[in-house]
């Protein structure tokens, strides 16, 4: 029924689209960055004196619209997929050209949105085009990005509506962010802030530090840098050193209220009430499945995130945590390892006066719009399975569904063996730039000049990732018999 | 789509007219050399636990209980006692309430009721109906701290039996005695929320179960927005039992004190757009590693606050439009540098004089305009905007939302938008602060 919906709102939302854009006039779909020539948001000219001129320029193209998520209750929907849910949000178009900009990302938005990873020093380029949303066209809704926390902000880039601009259905808005700050920030739409971010209109965002690029050998106060080092923050003494990273956004969505956006009912704001808790998109396990999960209403892919943190003995884990739930704090629980927080707010905890803040802990609280960076250090801890997850017990639920929610694993691998391969799997998904991300951190050998890896390598990695990729699927329908066995699951 | 704006305007349809008479008129208005905050002075206070009625951003009215200052309107919240470090205060309560009430004040020495007529309630020496009863304490320490009621709390709280006391210290433009805590601006964020079916039944003595209590109602210093941006009294004669605004203004480069006060029962992530704060006080507490020496230094920074109920918080804030890559004054290279509002220091890092915005902005059809968008990009400017749009920013200030980032909680029982939301606006120099 709700498909059937769908596609016939969709043919008449496509063809009211198609005459919005035809009557329209001026830019269009017109994303800026310097030496991009075909407006694809990808630089391509690079002798163009604007690409020259701005050598730290980054450029990113994404649209605000709609689209469709599922939930991770498989055992109330029976299929491979829970709970579908029609929502608002992001999605990720750098390198489509503007032509195909609308038609690629109609009905096509992602949650959690498209991670925006800078390094300090860049200049991002953020193209919002808005795509509109076809599923309601009675909506003309503009669309912004929030960066939250982004220093000294100006409001033409704030996103905030009411006192800046927004962007317009068939139009693009580009942002430009200095990102001078380290930390671990997050975005959001801000327009209706409860209704579009109740929909999705969420994602990460963090800025890496600078330290990581000073010259090999640097002494930061007895601590001595090395070229593939990272850091939290420019802390000078080595203190927030980790080896790997894993951006893990809270968030939580009513079903009711997507269902009654879908259906173009009065929307419940009074009686909103989140049953699905969250982690980067998805409730558990799906979290830890490290694989880009497509809807069952248009086959699109549309939740590209995973939770899994893996990571090899010995290593320092950076969680980026942040929650954008717009309801309910959550405190999330590391009861095996402890965690090291090292900031808060994108803002190294330390005092005005240099005192170290830092902190060790098992918990956090956050509420809406809060950020941590907290590091695990794995020295001491066995290979094996660990959990991270929310100690509001009553949060560990898929909507109906128990088991679920806000929670995820932690793999720690024996660096000597050779099962322990495939973090490559997440740096594969995450940043398709697994020879520097996967290689340096997954354990296989790199050489210490830097030269890069070979063929073979890559199919060692490849194997490695299909084994994993088994192992974690068969550990999911375990926990799925489990839930079967359970007389008490619905 | 609904903004703020058109909310405000179905209500109140002279609204643009009554912003403007409040931007020029708080510009009239003579003053202190700092933002005075709203309250009153002295030493001896004389409150009044009554009812009556407070106003809605969505245009309900609801039913509260609250403390009035000299036997005057019942107001939400109470009147914020403004003190001086080591006075002697005295608080007398009488009590026109059809139960028990008391006040207790937190983190404040020797607090105890005087003199006769008192019986022991669960928190504090409590008057009965009808009846009056002093509080002594002495204000040893300086800060931000609140009252309410030790009566039935959970109730009485609810209902709005609350209010803010700040305690100076002798130097004068500091929230504590460190320079670290000085400040040019200073405000109160008093936030509650509010079931308004809890305040219904207690209207018509019916049963209240407190448990299935839900809040449909956020407030800062007892408003729900847009009524937040609305002037303190005597400026807003339709509010006369909500007299506190909260609305913030500043100029680049001061430094703004926020008087936070979880007044409620539920907890608050507040966000404070446009920069970060750095706590330097919690429960009247500086946030020191060495006590009495070391000044505010062990205050985190962040860009939003739990505030959990009971507790309050001093953090400083501070804009100065550095660091963006481009000059949000819309200087052209030649222009004379501002070292008010930006950084003057060609080798700094941060010098952006004379930087045009590195993007192009879409042309005016792709666009919709905030109410507060100036139509220039450039602080102090205003810009061509479309017939009916803008107009409630006449200094072409900067303005930031400080919100609760629980997002449900910016919304009027069940219309967006409204709730826990304020504006902090940041004005070019020059422009007069009362």
């Amino acid at each position: 029924m709700m498909m059937r919906v769908y596609v016939v709102v969709m043919k008449v939302a496509l063809t009211f689209l198609a005459s919005v854009f035809a009557g329209s006039v001026g830019a269009d779909v017109y994303v800026q960055c310097p030496g991009d020539t075909d407006g694809d948001g990808v630089a391509d000219d690079f002798t163009d004196p604007e690409y020259l001129a701005h050598p730290d320029a980054i450029c990113m193209s994404i649209t605000g619209g709609d689209g469709y998520i599922n939930m991770a209750d498989t055992t109330v929907t029976g299929g491979e997929r829970g709970r579908q849910l029609y929502m608002f949000g992001f999605a990720d178009v750098t390198g489509i050209p503007p032509l195909d900009v609308i038609e690629t990302a109609t009905t096509a938005a992602w949650f959690p949105a498209p991670t925006i990873e800078v390094h300090e020093g860049e200049e991002l380029y953020l193209s919002l085009t808005n795509v509109g949303m076809a599923v309601r066209p009675d909506l003309d809704d503009p669309h912004t990005v929030h960066w939250h926390g982004y220093p000294d902000a100006a409001p033409l880039f704030d996103g905030l509506p009411d006192v800046s601009i927004s962007i317009h259905m068939g139009g693009t808005l580009t942002y430009y962010y200095q990102a001078d700050n380290p930390g671990t920030y997050m975005y959001h739409c801000h327009v209706e802030a409860t209704e579009h971010m109740q929909m999705g209109m969420l994602g990460n965002l963090y800025v890496k530090a600078g330290q990581d690029d000073l010259p090999h050998g640097t002494d930061l106060s007895g601590f001595t840098h090395e070229v593939g080092f990272q850091y939290a923050y420019n802390d000078g003494d080595g203190s927030t050193y980790y080896d790997v990273d894993f951006p893990l956004q809270l968030a939580s969505m009513d079903p009711e209220f997507h269902d009654a956006s879908e259906l173009v009912q009065p929307l419940p704001f009074a009686l909103m009430n989140d049953t699905y808790p969250l982690l980067n998109g998805r409730g558990y396990p799906e979290t830890i499945i490290p694989l880009d999960l497509a809807n069952t209403a248009n086959g699109v892919v549309s939740q590209r995130e995973d939770s899994l943190v893996t990571a090899m003995q010995g290593d320092k884990v950076l969680l980026r945590l942040s929650n954008l739930s717009i309801t309910t704090f959550f405190t999330i629980f590391s009861p095996q390892i402890p965690m090291k927080v090292v900031g808060t707010g994108a803002h190294q905890l330390s005092g005005t006066n240099g005192a170290d803040l830092s902190y060790m802990t098992n918990s956090v609280t956050m509420g809406g719009g809060q950020a941590f960076d907290a590091i695990l250090d794995t020295a001491d801890v066995p290979p094996g399975t660990y959990f991270l997850y929310t100690s509001n017990l009553n949060y560990l639920s898929n909507n109906t569904e128990d088991r679920g929610g806000i929670m995820t694993e932690i793999y720690i691998r024996d660096p000597n063996t050779v099962e322990n391969l495939p973090n490559l799997l997440g740096a594969v998904d995450k940043n398709q730039d697994w020879l520097s991300a996967g290689l340096t951190s997954g354990g296989l050998a790199v050489d210490d000049t830097g030269g890069t890896a070979t063929s073979s390598d890559l199919a060692a990695a490849l194997d490695a990732a299909a084994y994993e990729r088994a192992q974690i699927l068969a550990q999911r329908d375990l926990l799925l018999a489990l839930r079967d066995d359970n007389p008490t699951n619905p | 789509m609904k903004t703020a704006i058109d909310i405000a305007l179905r209500h109140f349809p002279d609204l643009r007219r009554a912003a403007q008479a409040l931007l020029l008129g708080l510009a009239l208005l003579s003053g202190p050399a700092h933002a005075a905050l709203d309250g009153v002075t002295g030493t001896d206070f004389n409150l009044t636990a009554k009812d009556g009625y407070i106003s809605m951003g969505d245009g309900a009215t609801v039913y509260m209980w609250g403390y009035a200052l000299d036997g005057g309107q019942m107001q939400a919240p109470g009147p914020t006692l403004i003190v001086n470090q080591g006075d002697q205060v005295t608080v007398t309560l009488t009590n026109e309430l059809n139960e028990p009430v008391s006040i207790t004040f937190p983190g404040q020495q020797n607090a105890a009721a005087v003199g006769a007529g008192g019986a022991d309630g669960l928190l504090a020496t409590e008057a009965a109906p009808n009846s009056s009863i002093a509080y002594t304490f002495t204000a040893s320490n300086p800060g931000t701290y609140q009252y309410h009621s030790g009566s039935n709390p959970a109730l009485q709280i609810e209902m709005g039996l609350v209010g803010a006391l700040i305690v100076r210290p002798a130097a004068a433009g500091q929230a504590y005695d460190s320079p670290s805590t000085a400040f040019n601006q200073e405000y109160l964020f008093l936030l509650q929320e509010l079931d308004p079916f809890i305040h219904e039944a207690v209207e018509a003595g019916t049963p209240v179960d407190m448990s299935v209590r839900r809040a449909q109602y956020w407030l800062i210093n007892g408003r729900s927005g847009p009524d937040t941006m609305f002037p303190s009294a005597p400026g807003t004669p339709w509010l006369p039992s909500q007299p506190y605004g909260s609305i913030a203004r500043t100029h680049p480069g001061e430094r703004v004190l926020m008087r936070v006060i979880g007044g409620g029962l539920d907890l608050h992530p507040f966000h404070t757009h446009g920069q970060n704060f750095r706590l330097v006080a919690k429960d009247g507490r500086m946030r020191e590693t060495l006590q009495g020496i070391s000044g505010a230094d062990a205050g985190i920074s962040d860009f939003t606050l739990t505030v959990a109920p009971g507790q309050t918080y001093d953090a400083i804030w501070i804009w100065s439009g550095r660091g963006l890559g481009w000059d949000i004054l819309g200087h052209a290279p030649g222009d004379p540098c501002d070292p008010l509002a930006e950084e003057c220091d060609p080798t700094s890092p941060d010098y952006d004089h004379g930087k045009p915005i590195p993007v192009a902005l879409p042309e005016q059809q792709f666009l919709t305009f905030g109410g507060f968008w100036s139509g220039s990009a450039f602080l102090g400017q205003e810009g061509p905007l479309p017939p009916g749009e803008g107009g409630l920013n006449l200094d072409g200030g900067f303005f930031y939302m400080w919100h609760s980032h629980t997002e449900t909680e910016l919304c009027n029982f069940d219309i967006f938008p409204g709730g826990m939301m304020t504006m902090m606006i940041v004005e070019a120099p020059g422009v007069p602060i009362p």
